[in-house]
């Protein structure tokens, strides 16, 4: 079982951006129900760097949501003040999203979390940027861990993102994403982890994108992943979060050993997870085209 | 104990693509190892030099470049025939400048009436190049495909946003097709894919993965051109075993380090053996990492890349 962050409640919508300006809570409470609906486990709340004014409208939108579900919030922005603000006034142990690595950030940050008892994603972005590799993913997994474990922060309360980038820039990023997943246990027991699972479908074609989301979930998920940060509206990555597709979940394993896999026997939909786990290994190269060939 | 050498396991090679027609025909392509690394397979046609010819005179360029070509730059046809005859271009590529909307914007028909006139002057393969602009080139391209009908041109730079129509221009009148993408090996197999979904058969295409020179990102072109042949030979990437093309004169000689006189910057030494090392350096970069056709323009930097061809193939 997974759990999945809805991810759709974003100040970037051409809807919700100016509802959330105009303090207006008609298409904020609805987007929230209908998240809560979809039977997500976390709204995320993305107020984005709200540099200005920031922690009004946190507090606005985190009492707007509450209104209609008690859904467990999850805050998104970059801004500690606001950030500071939703931790005040959310009902249930929420997620901060997120905290990285970045020296003036990682300290404030971990604060806030003792502070309020909240659950807090460690974005394993450090001082130098996005890591390279594997291996500088753990680097900062441990650093970040052993800050928030020295504050009297719990690993359970830690869900570590590795941070998940576009198939359609860099496949070793995208691997580097998987080995570290199967590391992370090992570096920190009983860590939880998340990720943003629609950036591996980012500038792929729209329609074409759950297919990639859908399959890397089933990847991310053997690596044990605690959750994940996705479209609430796609019926289908809530029934893999849930168990509900062994007969995708088998097929794609089998190509993630290496294993020959001949498409003759399988259904359309379990070809497609096929193709996609071959392009997200590194089996096959991504092109827009990837489900046709 | 004997040593035994690591060998790379292929499991693809790159299609071999007839440029051209009668028997100055060129053949390209056929690779089944990495560049040059004849201990692991074979390079069965070695990169060919196609010469640049201009379908106006040039205006801005470097006097070194413009020196080899004193006298024939306003007449194509005769500078063509220099490039073949006194510097031995094994193709010439036609650059059709002079139909950039944003500068003379010269007709579609008057452009096809010169690569006729040339095609009907040489003999060897003749490349023709526009201007990326999608909307000119589709009508440029369309033409000339008609009007050259079984010239067996090569046609680019033809790109996503362009290439059904010029696609299907050379699919008619069979002429084969420079496959354009902005250096990102996803996006190059993508055209590729879009174009054979068109029909262009795989030996009527090659592709460009778009370079530049020294000192502008030519790393970047070199990575993404060897991860092409890596897939395209380990990894049984059928839909990247091309052959490549690479325009890579006009962008060397554009740049400001080729022009500036050595009287403005002394550090930076001879102004005409400056320009002519960096094209043929950034030429041999591109050898290096795959091209299979080099569209260059100096003959003192033409005679340096075949230099160095001679010495990496000789036995």
């Amino acid at each position: 079982m997974t759990i999945l962050i809805g991810e759709n409640l974003n100040i970037m919508s051409k809807t919700l951006g100016p509802a959330m300006k105009e303090r207006n809570p008609g298409p904020v409470q609805a987007m929230a129900r209908a998240e809560a609906e979809a039977g997500i486990d976390y709204i995320d709340l993305n107020i984005g760097p709200a540099r200005k004014a920031g922690d009004e409208l946190m507090q606005w939108v985190v009492k707007t949501v509450q209104e209609v579900t008690d859904t467990p919030l999850s805050l998104d922005t970059t801004n500690l003040v606001a950030m500071e603000a939703g931790l005040k006034v959310a009902a249930n142990k929420p997620l901060m999203n997120s905290i990285s690595l970045q020296p003036d950030r990682l300290e404030r940050g971990l604060e806030l979390t003792r502070q309020y008892n909240a659950n807090v994603i460690g974005l394993l972005w450090g001082a130098e940027g996005m890591p390279r590799d594997a291996n500088e993913r753990c680097a900062l997994a441990v650093d970040f861990v052993y800050r928030a474990n020295q504050m009297g922060i719990p690993n359970e309360s830690i869900w570590i993102d590795p941070i998940a980038t576009p198939v359609s820039v860099e496949i070793n990023q995208v691997k580097a994403c998987f080995e570290f997943m199967s590391m992370l246990q090992d570096i920190a027991p009983g860590c939880k982890s998340t990720v943003g699972l629609s950036n591996i479908s980012n500038g792929t074609p729209a329609h074409l994108r759950p297919f990639l989301n859908r399959t890397f979930l089933i990847m991310l998920m053997r690596y044990g992943l605690h959750s994940a940060i996705a479209d609430a509206f796609d019926p289908e990555l809530k029934h893999i979060a849930s168990g509900n597709r062994p007969e995708m979940v088998e097929v794609v394993h089998r190509v993630m050993d290496g294993a020959a896999v001949s498409l003759g026997s399988l259904n359309e939909e379990q070809i497609r997870h096929v193709k996609t786990a071959r392009v997200l290994t590194g089996e096959s190269l991504y092109s827009h085209s990837w489900l046709e060939v | 104990m004997a040593l035994d050498i690591p060998k790379t396991r292929y499991t693809g090679s790159i299609k071999q693509v007839k440029l051209g027609g009668g028997d100055k025909a060129v053949t390209i392509g056929g690779e089944t190892a990495y560049p040059f690394y004849l201990f692991e397979g074979q390079m069965p046609n070695l990169p060919k030099i196609a010469m640049e010819v201009y379908d106006s005179p040039p205006q801005d360029w470097a006097e070194a470049a413009l020196e080899p070509f004193a006298g024939v730059t306003g007449d194509p046809v005769a500078w063509a025939k220099k490039c073949i005859d006194d510097y031995g271009a094994e193709m010439i590529c036609l650059q059709l400048a002079s139909t950039d909307p944003n500068g003379a914007d010269r007709g579609a028909d008057e452009a096809a009436a010169l690569v006729k006139k040339l095609a009907d002057a040489i003999s060897v393969p003749l490349i023709v190049w526009g201007t990326a602009n999608h909307e000119k080139d589709t009508e440029v391209f369309r033409t000339v495909a008609e009007v050259c009908q079984g010239k067996r041109l090569v046609i680019g730079p033809v790109e996503e946003g362009d290439h059904k129509k010029i696609g299907a221009a050379a699919l008619g009148y069979k002429h084969t097709v420079s496959a354009s993408t902005p250096i990102d090996i996803n996006l190059a197999k993508q055209l590729n894919i879009l174009l054979g979904n068109l029909g262009i058969p795989d030996d009527m295409l090659v592709m460009d993965p778009t370079v530049s020179g020294i000192g502008y990102g030519i790393e970047y072109c070199y990575s993404v051109m060897e991860r092409m042949r890596m897939a395209a030979l380990t990894q049984q990437d059928e839909r990247l075993q091309f052959p490549i093309i690479c325009n890579i004169a006009k962008e060397v000689w554009k740049t400001k380090e080729v022009k500036i006189p050595e009287s403005e910057d002394p550090k930076m030494g001879d102004i005409k053996k400056r320009g002519i090392l960096t094209e043929a350096m950034s030429a041999a970069v591109l050898l290096l990492a795959g091209a299979d056709v080099l569209v260059m323009r100096h003959p003192e930097a033409i005679r340096l890349v075949r230099e160095i061809l001679a010495e990496m193939t000789a036995a």
